[in-house]
This record gives C-alpha cells, structure tokens and sequence, in this order.
C-alpha cells in the first residue's frame, strides 16, 4: 500500500456536496498535480466529517488543520501555502465565536473538542466507500470475535450489560429486546435496521450512513447472530439517495469479502442484507406500520401485543433496531460492557447523536455522552445564537417531542429527564429557536406535519389533530377565542391516550409542551390579538425605517404586489393595504431598513 | 296502547310494582316505526322499546343484524363483532314490544309528525308463515345446494412496445417475490418519473393483486404521483429547521413566480411544485431541491435566477 506523506480529508456528505463539494475535489486534483504533489498528497472523501452549516469543510492530516467555507478559487492558494510550502492558511480557519481568533487545530475546535465519538467512530476518517480504509480501524474486528468466542446468548447478555437503550426514541432495552426474540422458537427470525427517519430536523441516520456505512452493517450482523436471524433488511427513507448509494456499495465490498452471505468467516453463520426504499411515509418510521410496508401491504399501524419480537415481517419474531443503535455495537463488543456503562447516567448508558440545526452557529451532528446539559451543547458546542439574538427554546424528537424552555437549559440529557420535561429524547433532533420563533406556530407547523403523516386509521388522531390544528390555526390568524388553550389541552390528552400508534400517542406532544412553558404567548395571541415573536402574518405589519432607507428601490422593484412605494434616494414607505407580508423585501434590503412590527405604530 | 308495565321485568329502570300507578309519569303513547335492522337499528328499537315504546322493524333482507353480523372485529377495541351484536339480535327478537318485519319494503309514508300512516310491503317467502316453525329439515333436503359462480373474465392490459420494454425487467425481478409491490413502483416512479394509470393496471395483472391495492399502495406514500410530473421537480423542505429559517415563504414566493399552488405542474410540464418533510440537510436550512440538485442556504431573491437557469440552459447544473 502506498503511503502519502499528507492525507486532505474532502467531506463529501449530501449538505457539503449541496455547496459544491465535488467542484473542490475537482480543483484540488488539478491543483495538486499542478504543483506535482501527485505522489505525496492523497485526496479522500469522507462523509459528515464536520460541521455541516460551515460546507465545504477539509482537513488536512496528520496536521490535523481544518479549513471551512471553501471556494473554488481559495484552493490554488490552499494547495500552494499549506500542501506545498507547510503553511497552514489562517484566512479560512474556524473562528472563535468570542475572541475572533483563528482556530488551527481541529481537535482544539469547541465543538469537536467536547464531543465523545462511539457511533461517529469513524467520522471524518475513512472513505466510506472503501472497506479496506474500515477494516483498518479495526472493522469487522468485533464480528470475528463474536463468530469465534462467544455464544450468542453471551452476546445478547454483553449488551444487556452495556446498558445499550434503543436510540429510535422510546429507549427500550436493547438487550432485553434481543433475548425475547432469541428465546423464541419460531424460525426463520428477521433483522430489521430502521433508517426511515421521518422526523424533520433529525438527519443523523443519514449521516452515520453516509459516513460509515461498514460499522452498520458489522452492528447488523452482531445483532443477527445474537438474535438467530439469518436475513435483514434495511428500511432507508427514499429522499437519501447518497445515503442509499453508499450503502449499496458497501454492502456489495461486504459480500466480496464473505462477511456477508454464506458461512461468514467459517463459522456456519449465514446472513444477507436486503436494502429496502421507503416512500415518504412518516408513519413508516412506527415499527408495525414498517413491517406491512416490507410485506407489500398498506403502511398503517397494527396492535400491539403481538410484539415485532413474537409475530414480526411475515409472521416471523422480528428485532427492529435504530441505524445508531446498530453502530453502537462493534464499538461495545470491542471495548467491553464496563466501558460502555461507565459512561453516561444510571439509567441512560453512553452517548447520543443529536443533529444540532435551526438558529444556531455550529448546526451540526454532535455525538455527546448521556447527561451532558442543554447549555453545553447550545453553548459550548453549538457555540450560541447568532446575530446576538436571545435563545428562546429547543425542540428534541420532532414531531413527537415537546420544546424545553431557557429555564430548563441545565437539564441533564437523558430518556427519563426529558421526559419529565415534556419532550423525549426521540432519534435526536435539537433545533434551536432564538427570539424570533413563535411558539404557537411551530406548534401549528407540528401538528399540521402530524395531521398530514397521519395514517387516518384511528378516529382519535385522524380528528383530533385536524380540530386541533384548526383551532392553532385560527389562533395565528387571530381568531382565537377564551378557552381555546383548555381545549387544545382536552383534545390532546384525549389524542394521546386514544391512539393506537405512537404517531398519535406523541402527535400533540408539541403542543402540550409548549402551551405548558409559553402559555402567555398563546394568551397574547388570544386576548391582544399580538404575536410576540413576529411571525403570526395576520397579526404582524411591516414597515419602513425611515433612518436606515437609503432609497436604493431595490425592495421596490422585487415586491410582488407593488405595495411599495418612494422615489430614489427618498425613503420608502410600505402600502399596508397592498402588502401581503411575504418577507421579500426584507430578504432583499442590504440595510436591514424593513421592520416588522407587531402593528402598533401608526 | 303500551304501558310501562310491558317493560321487561329486569330493566332497573322499570320498578313497576312499588310505583303507584297514579304517580308516575305519563306513560308514553303511540307507535314507532325503524326501518332497517342493522346495529343502529336494533339498537334504537331496543332502546325505544325499553322506554315503552311499540316498535315496528322493518328489515329488507329476511334476518335482521346487517353488516356487523357479517364482521369478525370492531375498532377500535378490536372486540369480537358477533359477541357485540348476537345478544342484541336475541333481545330483540324476543322483546315484547318490538314486532319484526322482514323480507319487507316501506311502499309508502304519509301524514305528519305523530300520525303517519305507513304501508309495508312484504315480499313472498312462498312459505305459510302461520305454519313455519323454523325446523330447518327444508333446508336441509332442497336438492339445490351450490350455487355457480364464475370467475369473472381476465383483463388483458395491453401494453405500447416501449412500455413493454420498460416494465419488463421490472416485473421479471419483482415477480413471484413477497412485498414485491412498494419496490416495483419505485422502479416505475424512477422510469416514468410518475405512476402512469395504464402502467399501474399491468402491475395489477401481472403481479396478480387488486387494482384497489396497487391504488392504495400509490396513493399512500409521498414519493409517488399520479399526475405526470415536470421536467425539474422543485421541492421546497418543510423540515423544522427550514421552517424555523423562512421555509413557508419560499414556498409562497416559488407558488407566485410559477403562478400555481404546491402539488401542480406548470402547464409547459417544465417545473412541478412539491414540498417535502425533510432532506436531511438541517445545517444548510433553508433548502431547495432541485431534481437531484441541492441548493442550500437559500434566498428568495435567488429564486428567477433559479429558474431561468433551469430553463435556459437544459441540463446545466447550477450551484446556488
């Protein structure tokens, strides 16, 4: 094997690849040979290596620098400075949200230095499309010993020991799910992976995929063995086609190298991966729902009990584990049961992936241990509010989660804590809202997904969340009367506690929470017809501020309903009768001169 | 001509004897026709009945309990519907005060409100009711046992040659296979870009599955369309992180510069309007998408040069 003197780490995940990725590879290997480093630098793509607001992102190794918001044009100089001369270049380094200072090394980056890698092990390494590059961070290893040491009710007990809780949302017990399907009789047995992952604002399933796609697969097989399954599927969302492509390879490597098929590794175990394309359904992501989805039959939800584990895909005791769950393991066989319980809280073992998005600076995927508080991650990693703005709220598990207020920042993470406040853990996403999100609309946003993803089997969610989210939505519109906020909270609970699935069981948990921890903002919108926030359209106005208008017309020439008006270099004014508050001009104005406002001023 | 005492003696309600006459309420008067026996029918017999009502139940068919007689669970408690429903059919036929007509037909209603006047008509079961007793031994020995039914005729889904072409080597892979069906549109969807209706009926045949399944499955999912769709699909993500960053008002803003709701095409079949719950891409929120092509961070402003560019030049990729 050939050995380069500097390796540049590309990341090619789908959000880099959105801002021009590949353009960068491209230029760099020009670039390169231009200055015949051919045989000393090697270029290799990995997957969601960084953080993904600040694409393209590159590292360079063993000098561990990294550099962010690549251009095509910066990458002559880069290659020139820092490949040929040994100079990093400070200009497109990270800065310190604080000090303004240039940040060098990639591990001294707050919001790499705090993180704990065990499902991302592999993040930002490896090419995800070369399987040598895996087995050389010592893939496959876990899965030669499980094959050759140990029995599959010992691995089955490792894990129970471990603590692992499935990181689908619900946190069952992922040793405990394991063993009622091993003890059952009934054969053949089925693995599914579930990477439908529905909710909006969550995308770690797609990173881990696309960034390692063999620690899957070598979690999925451990997981077979200890469970006597013999064939396994993976239920990818349709709307990943990277995510899919990468993984269709690394499973054609797998198969190439015999860990996947017949008599792996010569032990007589026999397992296959069968990749399978979900089609935009939300309520495939609930795992009976995902099972009539394999079998070909309309996607709604089934009763339970019989558990997946007892009566599961085609009748046969199926396991349904989370992507991140899956790649937990290769690391808890490696490294052991103790090591893995050592981290964490008492009930909520290790680490968890969380995709850290919305108004904040470092939106990205963090891997943090259990109980690490909400202000760390917002603070420390996610490196705070932009543009100086108040943080209002977070929302963990989408659709299914609640939003925690400022009051609840120090919150230990975990499944328990989150809970008592409202939310759940759910697959991991945290959005971030500042000042300027209004909590009655990201409720009706919520509820109006749910409404639509609902599969309309159970009257309670099908109707529930329809007179719901009318009453949110005449609420916005500035039609809500007293004793709405009572009866939001009346059908919810009768929602929560009537619904068959957990697509209506958690759909108005959005709701409940946030009328729980902002219930002035539902009685302002209520009572004085106001959105505090300024975002509800029929209770806000826009305006003109009449210091900073230069009178460029630029915001005149782009309003689609000319309701503005003003001669050139004279201020301008805003016609409020025309304006249908689109938000243009205020996308358009380079002086920050258009003001919403909560339509007191005249 | 009905009388609380006609109550069945274990209605609680009832209590006839410790009551005097004299003090209870005014008994109530006249008649009540219902018409059909289903659930809700016997239910309201039963009901007006035990109120002390005379009821007339007219059913069609020639036994009474409808539909659910016909089911084996109910939602939501998934209980047993013959276990719901027997012990009311039996009330009923027992019940004092409700007289059943079968095999019946209302011909005619007239008056108002408290005086109806009512002609049933029931239709001959070429037997002498005043004889039958039910025994079954007729049943039994009537020669004719089976009736025929025929299967119904095949639909041959004929195919254009290049159709043919295509769903070919879909079929061969999917054939024979079980949950075959969910893949076998994603293979359509990726060829015709949509679920085109003659397509859908060759799936049907081919695949040996109702129509009504093929429709429900196509129906269900987000990803597919039976509407032919445009050339560049633009998609607006809905995710939360989008949302929160002005998501809805680029919808809003792609909706005027198309002049068409989301969910149509442009009449030109050049650009589809579509959202989509989440791509994944939270980091560069707000995004458009684009066929394959992902523009991340996006601007309304950037929106005609967006367009333009798709129209103009064909295939040429752009970088937001």
């Amino acid at each position: 094997m050939k050995v380069y003197r500097t390796n540049v780490m590309l990341c090619t995940c789908t959000m880099c690849v959105s801002v021009g990725a590949l353009a960068i590879r491209k230029r760099l290997e020009e670039e390169i040979k231009k200055q015949n480093l051919e045989d000393e630098i090697q270029v290799i793509l990995t997957g969601s290596s960084w953080l993904c607001t600040r694409g393209p992102t590159l590292i360079v190794q063993p000098d561990d620098v990294v550099y962010q918001f690549l251009k095509e044009e910066d990458i002559p100089h880069l290659v020139e400075e820092h490949l040929l001369k040994g100079r990093p270049v400070k200009s497109l380094m990270y800065v310190h949200p604080e000090t303004l200072y240039p940040i060098e090394k990639l591990h001294d980056v707050p919001f790499y230095r705090d993180q704990r890698l065990i499902a991302l092990w592999n993040r930002g390494i490896i090419d995800p499309d070369q399987i040598d590059e895996y087995i050389a961070r010592d893939g496959y290893k876990a899965l030669a010993k499980v094959l050759k040491d140990m029995t599959p009710a010992e691995v089955v007990q490792e894990i129970a020991d471990a603590g692992l809780r499935g990181r689908g949302g619900a946190g069952f017990p992922t040793g405990r799910k394991w063993e009622f399907c091993r003890s059952n009789p009934n054969t053949p047995k089925y693995l599914i992976c579930n990477a439908d992952e529905g909710d909006p604002g969550a995308f770690m399933d797609r990173s881990i995929i696309e960034a390692d796609p063999h620690s899957l697969i070598e979690g999925m097989l451990i997981a077979a063995y200890a469970i006597g399954a013999s064939k396994g599927y993976v239920y990818i969302r349709i709307e990943y086609p990277l995510a899919i492509k990468r993984l269709i390879s690394a499973t054609a490597q797998a198969r190439e190298y015999g860990l996947l098929g017949e008599d792996i590794f010569g032990s007589g175990f026999d397992f296959d991966i069968e990749i399978f394309r979900g089609a935009g359904a939300f309520v495939c992501g609930e795992e009976t729902s995902l099972i009539h989805s394999i079998e070909g039959r309309p996607a709604e939800p089934a009763q339970k009990p019989p558990f997946p584990v007892q009566r599961g895909v085609f009748g046969k005791p199926t396991v349904i584990n989370n992507v991140e769950t899956l790649t937990n393991l290769p690391r808890i066989i490696n490294f052991g049961a103790e090591w893995f319980a050592a981290i964490g809280t008492e009930k909520s073992k290790g680490t968890k992936v969380f995709s850290l998005a919305g108004n904040i600076n470092n939106a990205g995927l963090v891997e943090v241990p259990m109980g690490i508080t909400l202000r760390r991650i917002v603070y420390d990693i996610g490196g705070g509010i932009p543009n100086g703005k108040e943080f209002k709220a977070v929302q963990t598990g989408g659709p299914s989660g609640g939003v925690i207020p400022k009051s609840l920042l120090d919150l230990p993470v975990d499944y328990e804590r989150l809970q008592e406040a409202g939310a759940i853990m759910g697959s991991g996403g945290l959005i971030v809202m500042d000042e300027d999100s209004c909590m009655v609309d990201i409720a009706k946003y919520f509820i109006e997904f749910t409404k639509d993803e609902s599969c309309g089997r159970c009257t309670s969610c099908r109707e529930g969340l329809a007179a719901m989210h009318e009453i949110l939505t005449n609420i916005c519109e500035g039609r809500g009367k007293e004793g709405d906020i009572e009866l939001l909270e009346e059908l919810g609970e009768a929602t929560k506690e009537a619904s068959l699935c957990g697509l209506g069981k958690t759909a108005p948990n959005p709701v409940l929470s946030a009328v729980r921890h902002f219930r002035n903002e539902y009685v302002a919108h209520i009572r004085d017809k106001k959105c505090p926030a300024k975002v509800c359209k029929a209770l806000i106005e826009y305006e003109v501020d009449k210091d900073k208008c230069t009178g460029c017309t630029l915001c005149a020439r782009n309003c689609p309903s000319q309701a503005i008006t003003g001669g050139k270099k004279k201020p301008h004014s805003i016609d409020r009768t025309k304006c249908i508050k689109c938000g243009v001009c205020i996308d358009v104005c380079k002086f920050d001169a258009i003001l919403v406002t909560t339509g007191e001023s005249p | 001509m009905t009388s609380s005492g006609t109550l069945e003696p274990s209605n609680p309600g009832s209590a006839s004897s410790q009551v005097p006459s004299d003090a209870s309420p005014p008994s109530p008067v006249g008649a009540v026709l219902v018409v059909g026996a289903g659930i809700a029918g016997i239910q309201s017999s039963l009901d007006l009945a035990d109120s002390g009502f005379k009821v007339y139940l007219v059913e069609n068919t020639p036994a009474i309990g409808g539909t659910m007689a016909q089911l084996d669970k109910t939602f939501p408690t998934n209980d047993c519907a013959m276990c719901i429903v027997s012990p009311k059919l039996v009330d009923c036929g027992r019940h004092p005060n409700i007289e059943l007509i079968t095999n019946a037909e209302l011909a005619e209603l007239t008056g108002t409100p408290g005086n109806f006047v009512v002609t049933v008509k029931k239709k001959p079961r070429y037997v002498d009711e005043d004889k039958c007793t039910g025994c079954g031994l007729c049943m039994e020995n009537c020669p004719v046992t089976k009736a025929v039914y025929l299967d119904q005729e095949k639909v041959e889904v004929k195919l254009e040659p290049d159709d043919l072409k295509r769903m070919r080597s879909i079929i061969e892979e999917y054939k024979d296979k079980e949950g075959a069906l969910l893949p076998a549109l994603h293979d359509i969807n990726i060829s015709y870009s949509y679920l085109p209706e003659h397509v859908l009926r060759y799936v049907s045949e081919e695949l040996d599955m109702p129509l009504s399944l093929v429709y429900q499955i196509a129906t269900f999912y987000n990803a597919f369309s039976l509407k032919p769709r445009g050339e560049y699909t633009v998609k607006v993500c809905m995710g939360t992180a989008c949302y929160i960053k002005g998501g809805n008002r680029i919808l809003e803003a792609f909706e005027r510069a198309l002049g068409m709701k989301v969910g149509n095409t442009t009449e030109d079949l050049t650009f589809g309007l579509e959202t989509i719950s989440c791509f994944g891409c939270c980091g560069q929120a707000p995004v458009v998408v684009v066929n394959e092509d992902l523009h991340g961070h996006f601007r309304i402003s950037q929106i005609p040069k967006l367009l333009r560019s798709y129209k103009e030049a064909g295939n040429v990729k752009t970088e937001a």
